[in-house]
C-alpha cells in the first residue's frame, strides 16, 4: 500500500487568525480556544469538532448515496467537554489539561428506510471514518444516531 | 515597551478571563501595558502578591483580611466597585414557620454556603453570635461547600443553602442582598413564602489591594487610569456591566470590619 499523507501548512502574521492553505484552498483559523462568544473567529478545536461532526453526518450521506438507502436530511448535533479549560488560560494552581475528555454526538437522520438498513449504513460510517477512529482512541467518545420523519 | 503592571485574579469561570481581557485592553490604549496572572484560590493570590509576583490583586474581602494578617498590616487597598460597597447579607427563613426572631433560631439548623464566604458565612455566622448563638453550639451549622478556596465567589455554595432551607431541612439560611434581590425577582425565590429575619452589618468586598512596595507614582498612575472608565461611554460600559459596576471608587478599608471580626471569633485562620 501506498503511504498516504495530508499535507497543509498554517502561517500567522502578527495576530490572530491563522491561515490554512490545504491543496487549492485555504481558511481561517482563530485561537486555539476562546470564551467569548462574541469572538470573531472560529477556533482551533471548533474546527476539530466541527471536523468530526461533518465527518459523520458527511459518511453518513456517502453510505447511503452507495446502498441507495434514501435518506433526505442528516444532522450531526455534538458536545465537546474539555477536561479544564482553565488550565488553557494558565491559571495558577489548576489540575489537569486543556483536552478534550469527552464528546457526544447525536445524528438525526430523516430517512423513510427501515431501522435495519440506517443501522446498516450507521455501523459501517463509523467503521469508515478517519476521524472517529482517531478521535476515538484520545476520548470518551459516544455516538448515538435518532431516525425522524 | 514600558514594563506591564502584572494584576492577579481568580478565576473560576473560564468566561470570566474574558473581562479581564477588555480591562487590559482599556489599560494599553492609555499607554499602560497590563497583564493578567489567574490563580485557582486567594490563597495562592495572596501569596503571589506578597512574594512580589504580581503587582496589583484583585482580592476578595477574605483575601483582604489574610493579606493584611500576613503583611503585618502594610498592604493598601487601592481601589473597588461602587458595588462592593456595603454590601448586606441577610437570614432568610420561611415565612409559615412563624421565625420572629434571630433568637428563635437557638437549637435549630442553619445553612450556609461555602466556610469561607464572608457573605454567605462568615459575617451571617457573626450575627448569629451577637445574639448569643454560638455556632456549632446553639444552632447546628449546615455548610454547603462549593469550591473553597475561591471565598464565595461561586454563587453554588449559597444556592445550595437556600435548597437547604427549601427543603425543610434549615430553618434559615444566609443569602447576600444581591442574591435575594435577584432571586425573588427572577422567581427562584417566592417572596411570599420566605422573608428576611435579619440583616448583618454593612460590609466592603472585593477591592484592588498592593503591597508596601508597589510604587506610589505607578499606583497614582494606574488608578488615575482605573478611575476614568466611565459608564457613559459605551465603549466602557460593556465590561463595567460584565463586571458588575457603574463606578470605580478609591479604597476604603472601614468595610472590613464586620469580617475582620468574624475571622477573629472563628478563628478562621488558626490552622491554615
Amino acid at each position: 500500500m501506498n503511504e498516504y499523507t495530508c499535507d497543509l501548512r498554517a502561517a500567522v502574521q502578527d495576530s490572530e487568525p491563522a491561515t490554512v492553505y490545504i491543496r487549492k484552498h485555504r481558511f481561517s483559523v482563530g485561537a486555539p480556544l476562546h470564551f467569548d462568544q462574541e469572538y470573531p473567529y472560529i477556533t482551533a478545536l471548533e474546527h476539530a469538532l466541527g471536523a468530526l461532526a461533518a465527518d459523520i453526518a458527511g459518511g453518513l450521506q456517502a453510505a447511503a448515496r452507495r446502498h441507495r438507502v434514501p435518506v433526505d436530511h442528516i444532522e450531526a448535533v455534538l458536545t465537546g467537554r474539555l477536561n479544564n479549560p482553565l488550565t488553557y488560560l494558565g491559571v495558577v494552581g489548576e489540575e489537569g489539561h486543556p483536552g478534550l475528555e469527552r464528546v457526544a454526538v447525536t445524528v438525526y437522520v430523516s430517512s423513510p428506510a427501515a431501522q435495519e438498513e440506517v443501522q446498516r449504513l450507521w455501523i459501517e460510517t463509523l467503521q469508515r471514518s478517519p476521524l472517529v477512529s482517531t478521535f476515538r482512541k484520545a476520548v470518551h467518545l459516544e455516538l448515538s444516531y435518532q431516525i425522524v420523519l | 515597551m514600558d514594563k506591564p503592571v502584572i494584576v492577579g485574579a481568580v478565576l473560576y469561570d473560564p468566561k470570566v478571563a474574558v473581562i479581564w481581557e477588555m480591562i487590559a485592553g482599556f489599560f494599553a490604549e492609555r499607554q499602560l501595558p497590563m497583564d493578567t496572572v489567574f490563580y485557582t484560590n486567594y490563597e495562592l493570590l495572596v501569596s503571589a502578591l506578597l512574594q512580589g509576583h504580581i503587582d496589583i490583586a484583585w482580592n476578595s474581602p477574605l483575601g483582604w483580611v489574610d493579606a493584611q494578617r500576613r503583611s503585618g498590616g502594610l498592604c493598601r487597598a487601592i481601589a473597588m466597585r461602587d458595588t462592593d460597597r456595603d454590601r448586606v447579607s441577610h437570614w432568610v427563613v420561611r415565612t409559615r414557620e412563624g421565625i420572629g426572631q434571630i433568637t428563635d433560631l437557638r437549637g435549630k439548623a442553619v445553612a450556609v454556603g461555602a466556610k469561607d464566604s464572608p457573605q454567605a458565612t462568615l459575617i451571617p455566622l457573626s450575627l448569629l453570635r451577637r445574639h448569643g448563638l454560638e455556632p456549632g453550639k446553639d444552632v447546628q451549622v449546615r455548610e454547603f461547600n462549593v469550591l473553597v478556596g475561591k471565598h464565595g465567589d461561586h454563587v453554588g455554595g449559597e444556592q445550595q443553602a437556600f435548597q437547604c432551607l427549601a427543603r425543610g431541612e434549615a430553618e434559615a439560611c444566609a443569602i447576600l442582598d444581591l442574591n435575594w434581590e435577584a432571586w425573588t425577582g427572577n422567581g427562584t425565590i417566592n417572596p411570599l413564602e420566605y422573608n428576611i429575619l435579619a440583616t448583618t452589618d454593612p460590609f466592603d468586598h472585593c477591592v484592588f489591594t498592593v503591597a508596601a512596595d508597589f510604587p506610589p507614582d505607578l499606583e497614582r498612575q494606574w488608578l488615575k487610569t482605573l478611575l476614568s472608565m466611565d459608564y457613559t461611554n459605551p465603549n466602557h460600559k460593556e465590561v463595567m456591566d460584565m463586571e458588575g459596576l457603574r463606578q470605580w471608587l478609591p479604597g476604603r478599608t472601614s468595610g472590613f470590619t464586620p469580617l475582620s471580626k468574624a475571622v477573629d471569633e472563628s478563628k478562621f485562620f488558626e490552622g491554615v
